[in-house]
């Protein structure tokens, strides 16, 4: 990075621009329509490149077999219009020590500005929703993750259990055999 | 037949709700009105002239002097004394808090990811942190000796409840000597202030759960492999906060006769007794003036065969004034301390987002902007801690001649400290009265099981404050000036102690005090992000 760009960066700390209260970018968030008796969204926005972007699931915890939605929404930083070309969606499993190939999903134009796409997971598990677009000969991709289910505790739990349960037996090893060692010299020394 | 790992649902659409429509916007708490920081700031100038004249501070009082011991208070002190002699009442606590964070565990695993109904979040983020630093001013270092990290470690370790544990259960080896610094704790105190409010594990049920084990395991690897227990004096980011803050506070475990300890051959505080451990932090407690290290586990109130440890009251930064060793790495810790608690405050301001915004356009940043976050993190911390550099040259320059740069600085560092304390108290109480109403809730479903997010309604309640608003506002602006009322104490009497007597030579540390409280009262005086 040039010195003058981070000069424009310091500038831009120091700046106070006007305040709005807004959503943590990249963040989920989870909403409650008043308006209607349906379950909760999850709700991410973020900014890539030119765009700002709107990821929403509907409903924020699906189940496997369940019927669900991802909702996209993106408008440009500078002037607010909204995209309007194709996006298309893919997924692909995105737990602990897979790398699966991704699947296409399929792909939307928008209605109303805002590009839906259903889908039905048959299985729990981590994914990772992507949607892909083209804009000024830009290629974009936004990631969004997507829990189906509840998730596996016994992963955390598991690794932590296990780490401190081989440091203890190593320890405890390493110590017997030193205490024997001291025994066994102390013996010698003794007969000697 | 291999199934696709998901398949597009031919239906209609399920619902039509647009993301616009089910938009939740963050909650912002009203800052501090302009009219109580100007005074506030009046107030402070007015402390600061004093020092400014090379008035000298206490210097050669030393707390030993001023100690009231607990046994001395009538009725209750004699049998609290008695209690805390005993093991029970701390094993009881740390049951206590033990199987608390046991729970809080299982809900951040298995309970809801909505933060604000599960207990891992609600507890860790709304209360204890935020509660944690304003204990400190009534207890001091109490919180380390009911630690649950701690305790936990402890008992796989050593495999007893309150006795001493075998000698053979730990490697017991010598903490490496590049180790045997602040430098770890200071690092891990950024990291933890990176995963809080970069990548937000405090709205995160699960990440949370994730760290509060990750430091069990960590506390039991120091324990195992180390004598003693290292992770608490030196990679504890909690434990060395809490414990640079408790050397401004009043309260401290000290001999209640020093001529006792003066004479006492064996020490039982030191060395342990069959039963009692030894001191986890290497202290004579008899001998010693310096609180910083002591983690309050009352082993040595224990040991004491001749019952001379207690609680006591001291004046109020007296440590800190005259008794803390400035060393360089626990300077900049202190530095690292008052640089991190502002970087907090700024972080909740609704503008730090929009900055966020604009440099991650010019850096290329997309997703969580998590290289944009810890750019401005970097910048903000360097930025202060530059600051106070510069400040310590121009010092350098006014002082006596050819002072060296590192006592200057490591002893004018421990000014600054009351300023991270006081901020630190005043924000957090903010986020705790604030935040904290109706989530007594989450105590009778910790899980959060059944639950819905907060709706704008309850949102709206839940920032209903149980004091005056106009009390909170005195309280976070007393505190700001209380904090630059210690600074300026503290800077008198350890300028004295380096050779600072002109007043000229006080001007850069003074105005550096001044710009830090300042920036402090402007960040209460903005509107506030809720934390979760």
């Amino acid at each position: 990075m040039t010195i003058p760009r981070l000069l424009m960066l310091t500038l831009l700390l120091i700046m106070v621009p006007t305040a709005q209260a807004h959503h943590v970018l990249g963040r989920p968030a989870y909403s409650l329509n008043e308006d209607s008796n349906t379950p909760p969204a999850m709700q991410i926005e973020t900014q890539v490149g030119a765009y700002f972007v709107t990821f929403m699931a509907y409903p924020a915890f699906p189940k496997p077999g369940e019927p669900g939605r991802v909702n996209f929404y993106a408008s440009r930083i500078d002037s607010g219009v909204s995209f309007s070309g194709p996006v298309t969606f893919t997924v692909r499993d995105d737990g602990l020590l897979i790398d699966s190939a991704p699947e296409t999903l399929g792909q939307q134009m928008p209605d109303d500005g805002v590009y839906r796409q259903n889908y039905q997971f048959h299985q729990a598990g981590d994914y990772l929703v992507r949607a892909q677009f083209e804009s000024d000969g830009e290629p974009y991709t936004v990631d969004f993750p997507l829990r189906i289910g509840d998730p596996a505790p016994i992963g955390p739990i598991g690794l932590a259990v296990a780490l401190v349960a081989l440091l203890l037996l190593s320890v405890n090893l390493s110590q017997r055999k030193r205490l024997a060692r001291l025994k066994t010299q102390r013996h010698n020394a003794g007969r000697a | 037949m291999a199934w696709p790992i998901a398949e597009l649902e031919a239906t209609a659409a399920i619902c039509s709700v647009a993301p616009a429509a089910a938009t939740t916007e963050t909650m912002v708490h009203p800052g501090l009105p302009i009219a109580w920081a100007a005074v506030a700031m009046l107030m402070m100038i007015g402390l600061s002239l004093p020092v400014l004249r090379g008035s000298p501070g206490n210097a050669s009082r030393s707390d030993g002097d001023h100690m009231l011991s607990l046994t001395a208070l009538p009725m209750i002190g004699p049998a609290l004394h008695e209690a805390l002699r005993r093991p029970w009442l701390l094993l009881t606590l740390r049951i206590l808090t033990a199987a608390l964070f046991l729970l809080l565990i299982a809900a951040g695993l298995f309970g809801s990811p909505i933060p604000e109904r599960n207990l891992a979040t609600v507890l860790t983020w709304t209360f204890w942190w935020t509660g944690i630093v304003i204990a400190v001013l009534l207890l001091g270092s109490a919180w380390c000796a009911i630690c649950p990290w701690d305790a936990l470690a402890a008992w796989l370790v050593r495999r007893r409840l309150w006795r001493r544990g075998a000698p053979h259960t730990s490697l017991n080896l010598r903490y490496p000597s590049w180790l045997r610094n602040q430098w770890p704790a200071l690092s891990m105190l950024a990291g933890l202030t990176w995963l809080e409010l970069g990548v937000g594990v405090t709205t995160s049920p699960y990440a949370t759960a994730l760290l509060g084990l990750a430091m069990v395991v960590m506390a039991t690897t120091s324990m195992a492999l180390f004598e003693r227990k290292g992770f608490c004096q030196y990679v504890c980011p909690i434990g060395r906060t809490l414990g640079a803050y408790s050397t401004t506070v009043p309260v401290a475990v000290r001999p209640i006769d020093p001529l006792v300890c003066a004479d006492c051959k064996t020490l039982e505080c030191y060395h342990g007794t069959d039963q009692i451990e030894p001191c986890p932090t290497h202290l004579v407690i008899g001998r010693t003036d310096v609180n910083q290290f002591c983690t309050s586990c009352g082993a040595c109130v224990q040991s004491c065969p001749s019952h001379n440890v207690s609680w006591g009251v001291r004046p109020v930064a007296n440590e800190a004034m005259h008794h803390t060793r400035g060393h360089w790495d626990g300077a900049w810790f202190m530095v690292g301390l008052v640089a991190l608690t502002s970087f907090h405050g700024l972080t909740m301001l609704p503008e730090w987002e929009q900055w966020m915004r604009h440099s991650a356009r010019w850096i290329g940043d997309s997703g969580q902007l998590l290289w944009t976050f810890s750019l401005g993190m970097a910048l903000s911390l360097v930025l202060i801690a530059g600051t106070f550099v510069v400040t310590i040259r121009l010092t350098q320059r006014l002082g006596p001649r050819q002072a060296d740069f590192k006592p200057l600085f490591n002893n004018l560092a421990l000014a600054v400290l009351p300023l991270a304390f006081a901020y630190h108290i005043a924000h957090n109480l903010s986020h705790m009265l604030r935040e904290s109403h109706g989530t007594w809730a989450v105590f009778v479903n910790p899980f959060g099981r059944g639950t819905l997010p907060l709706s704008t309604t309850e949102r709206h309640a839940l920032m209903t404050l149980p004091i005056p608003e106009q009390l909170l506002f005195t309280l976070q602006a007393g505190l700001i000036v209380l904090g630059l009322g210690l600074a300026v104490r503290i800077l008198g009497a350890r300028a004295r102690k380096i050779g600072l007597d002109r007043g000229v030579s006080r001007v850069p540390t003074t105005t550096f005090l001044l710009g830090v409280s300042g920036m402090n009262l402007w960040l209460l005086t903005q509107p506030m992000i809720m934390r979760m």
